[in-house]
C-alpha cells in the first residue's frame, strides 16, 4: 500500500477533487454537535471528523425509501432507476464504517446479489478519515476500530498534515489525477503515526465483551434480561434506522392517479409490531420482549453463525439515539451476569 | 442486469373454485413454457404480484413432472389475495422465482411417502403427491391423511375422489366439524393414524397445515417412533424479497425463504423465534 501525506491546507482542494469522480457526500454540523451526511458543494462544510451522522453511510447504497418499479396492470413493470444512484463519493468513513460496508457486502452480494445495492456499491469511492473515540465507541471490542483495507483513500489526521493511505487502484488514480497535492511520506510522518494509534488505543473507555458471545446468548435466552428489556423498549425502531449494518427492507404497492401502479421499498425494523405478521394475521413474534431479543441475537449470534463474524461496529448510533437509554454494552453486560 | 426482483408476467389459464374463499390458478408464462423457463422442483414457491395490490409468496401447487403449467391455491385472506380472487382466465400477472429449496424428491425414493395436511397445508404437498404418483414405481407405499375444519374446507375435491379409487395410494380423510351429509371421518387429523399401518423406519412424512396441527401431528409422529430427520415440513413466514435479502422471515441465522420452507422437524426444533 502506498503511503503519502498531505497538508492540512490542500485538504480543502483535494475534496474539491473528489467532485470529479460522482457526487460527493461527507458530514455537516446541522446543529451544534449534530451531524448529519450530505450531499455538499462547499467543500468547506465537509466535517470528516465528525463521529457519527444520525443516518449511517448505507442510505448511499439503499434509500430509505425508493421506487423500484412503475408500470399498469397487465403490463411488465419498469424500474425507473430511483435506486441507482451513479458514481458516489463518500468522505469521511470512519474504520467502523468501512468494515459495516464489508458487513453489507456480505449480506446483500453473497447467495443472491441485490442488484440495486451491486450497483451502487460498484459506484462508490470510499474516502476514509481517522478519528477519535467519545465514551459511546467500542469499536475496540470489535476489531473494528481500524481498517486494513475496503477504502479507496484514508486520511489519518496527524500535526498540520494528513497521511494518506491509498488503498486501491481507483485511490491511485485520484491520486495521480491531483500530484500536486500529495508529497511523500517521511519518517517523522510514520513516527507520529504510530504515537497517534498508541494513544487512540488508550482512549477507548467503552468495551463489549465478546468473548464466546454467539454461544453464551444461546445458553442464555430464555433469561429474565429480555422481559426487563423488552418492557423498556419502545420498538420505535430508531437503533435499527441508525445502525449501519441494519438492512431489514418492507416493500409495498401503491396505487398513483391514472391507474399506475409503484412498488416502492422501505427499510424496515425487526422491532415494528407487525415485522412477522403473515396473512391471515398470526404474529410470530407479537411480544415486544421476543423482537428485541431477536434483534440483538441476528446481530451477535445469528450472523456469526452465517458469516462469522457480528453484523455490529460498536459505532454508538444505538446508545445515542435510544430515547429510554438501552445501551448495547449494558444489555450485553447483564445478559452475561457482570452487572 | 438480471434482476431479482423484476417480476415476469404469467397469464391465468384457469380458474377452480375449490371452497367458498379459495381458489386454483392454472398459469402459463407469458415468455416461454414452464419446462424451458421455469425449471421447479416441488416444495418451492413463486412470489406472485397483482401490481398496485402487492406480492406475496404461494406454494407452487403443481409438479415438474406436469410441466404444462403452473398451478397455485390460494385462499382469500387479505388485499393481494382479494386481488388475485377478481381476475380470471386471460388477466395477467406477476410472477418471481421459483424461491427456496423445495423437497428433495430423491430422498424419497424407494421409500414409503406419508403425507399429513391440514386444510390449506394440502396445496404446499400437493406438487410432490403428483411427482411421487406420476413415477409411481420408484416409491414405496404412498399414504396421504388430509384434516379440514368441514367438508366444505376440504380442496380438491374431484382429486381426493380419484385418488380414493386409486388402489396404489392410501387415503384417508377427516374433518373437525361434519356437515350435513357428510360419512366420514369426524376428528383431528392425528385420528387418522390409528386408521393405516404407518412404518416409521421406511417411511418419510410430509406435514404441512396451521403451525397448532404441525406442532400435534409432529408430537404424535415421534411418539409413534418416526426420526426427526423422517419428519419434514414446509414453513410459513412473513416474506418480501423470497431471496435473504429484506430479513423478514429469518429465524436465527436460517431464511425461511432461502434456507426453506422444507425443513426436516430436527431442523425445525434448533430453530427459535
Amino acid at each position: 500500500m502506498q503511503t503519502l501525506r498531505l497538508s492540512d491546507h490542500l485538504l480543502p482542494e483535494f475534496v474539491e477533487s473528489l467532485k470529479a469522480w460522482g457526487t460527493l457526500w461527507a458530514p455537516v454540523e446541522r446543529a451544534p454537535g449534530v451531524f448529519d451526511l450530505e450531499v455538499i458543494d462547499d467543500v468547506r462544510r465537509a466535517r470528516p471528523d465528525a463521529l457519527r451522522t444520525i443516518l449511517p453511510f448505507k442510505k448511499l447504497l439503499l434509500k430509505p425509501r425508493f421506487t423500484m418499479l412503475t408500470g399498469r396492470l397487465g403490463e411488465i413493470p419498469e424500474d425507473p432507476g430511483e435506486g441507482r444512484h451513479g458514481p458516489q463519493v463518500f468522505f469521511g468513513a470512519h474504520a467502523c464504517d468501512i468494515h459495516a460496508l464489508r458487513i453489507l457486502d456480505l449480506l446483500h452480494l453473497s447467495n443472491f446479489q441485490d442488484s440495486y445495492y451491486l450497483e451502487n456499491r460498484k459506484n462508490l469511492m470510499v474516502v476514509g478519515y481517522g478519528c477519535w473515540p467519545d465514551e459511546r465507541c467500542f469499536c475496540a471490542s470489535l476489531d473494528t476500530s481500524t481498517a486494513d483495507d475496503g477504502f479507496d483513500l484514508f486520511l489519518t489526521p496527524l500535526e498540520g498534515r494528513m497521511l494518506v493511505s491509498v488503498g486501491s487502484s481507483l485511490g491511485d488514480d485520484v491520486v495521480r489525477a491531483n500530484p500536486h497535492l500529495f508529497e511523500p511520506a517521511t519518517r517523522q510522518d510514520t513516527r507520529e503515526y504510530m504515537e497517534r494509534l498508541g494513544a487512540r488505543r488508550k482512549a477507548f473507555t467503552l468495551s463489549l465483551d465478546v468473548t464466546d458471545l454467539p454461544y453464551v446468548l444461546e445458553l442464555k435466552r430464555e433469561d429474565p434480561v429480555w422481559r426487563e428489556i423488552g418492557a423498556r423498549c419502545l420498538c420505535c425502531g430508531s437503533c435499527s434506522m441508525v445502525c449501519p449494518t441494519c438492512s431489514c427492507f418492507n416493500v409495498v404497492d401503491e396505487l398513483v392517479p391514472q391507474s399506475v401502479g409503484q412498488r416502492v421499498r422501505l427499510w424496515d425494523s425487526c422491532l415494528f409490531r407487525d415485522y412477522a405478521v403473515v396473512a391471515g394475521g398470526h404474529n410470530f413474534r407479537a411480544d415486544r420482549a421476543d423482537r428485541v431479543r431477536n434483534r440483538y441475537y441476528h446481530k451477535q449470534e445469528a450472523f456469526v453463525r452465517e458469516f462469522g463474524v457480528p453484523s455490529c461496529v460498536g459505532c454508538g448510533r444505538c446508545i445515542e439515539n435510544c430515547p429510554t437509554g438501552i445501551n448495547v454494552v449494558e444489555v450485553f453486560g447483564h445478559v452475561r451476569g457482570d452487572l | 442486469m438480471d434482476d431479482l426482483y423484476l417480476p415476469r408476467l404469467a397469464r391465468i389459464a384457469e380458474v377452480r373454485d375449490e371452497t367458498p374463499d379459495t381458489r386454483t390458478f392454472v398459469l402459463q408464462l407469458r415468455d416461454g413454457s414452464v419446462a424451458d423457463t421455469l425449471p421447479f422442483v416441488p416444495g418451492q414457491f413463486l412470489e406472485l404480484s397483482v401490481f398496485g395490490c402487492g406480492e406475496a409468496p404461494f406454494c407452487i401447487a403443481s409438479s415438474p413432472t406436469r410441466p404444462q403449467a403452473l398451478e397455485v391455491t390460494v385462499r382469500r385472506t387479505g388485499q393481494l389475495t382479494d386481488a388475485l380472487h377478481t381476475l380470471g382466465p386471460g388477466d395477467e400477472i406477476g410472477l418471481r422465482g421459483p424461491c427456496g429449496n423445495g423437497f428433495d424428491v430423491a430422498a424419497a425414493r424407494g421409500k414409503d411417502v406419508v403425507f399429513v395436511a391440514g386444510g390449506i397445508g394440502l396445496p404446499p404437498l400437493r406438487g410432490l403427491i403428483w411427482n411421487v404418483l406420476d413415477e409411481r414405481e420408484s416409491f414405496g407405499r404412498v399414504t396421504v391423511l388430509y384434516g379440514a375444519r368441514t367438508p366444505s374446507d376440504l380442496v380438491y375435491k374431484n382429486e381426493l375422489a380419484d385418488w380414493g379409487r386409486r388402489d396404489d395410494l392410501e387415503l384417508l380423510v377427516t374433518v373437525d366439524r361434519a356437515e350435513p351429509g357428510w360419512e366420514g371421518n369426524v376428528g383431528m387429523v392425528p385420528i387418522l393414524f390409528d386408521m393405516t399401518e404407518l412404518q416409521p423406519a421406511s417411511s418419510l412424512v410430509y406435514v404441512c397445515g396451521p403451525p397448532i396441527m404441525i406442532r400435534f401431528v409432529v408430537q404424535d409422529l415421534l411418539m409413534r417412533g418416526f426420526g426427526e430427520d423422517a419428519v419434514i415440513s414446509t414453513l410459513e413466514r412473513m416474506m418480501q424479497c423470497g431471496v435473504g435479502k429484506c430479513n423478514h422471515c429469518a429465524i436465527g441465522h436460517r431464511y425461511i425463504c432461502r434456507d426453506g420452507p422444507v425443513f426436516s422437524y430436527r431442523q425445525i426444533r434448533e430453530m427459535v423465534e
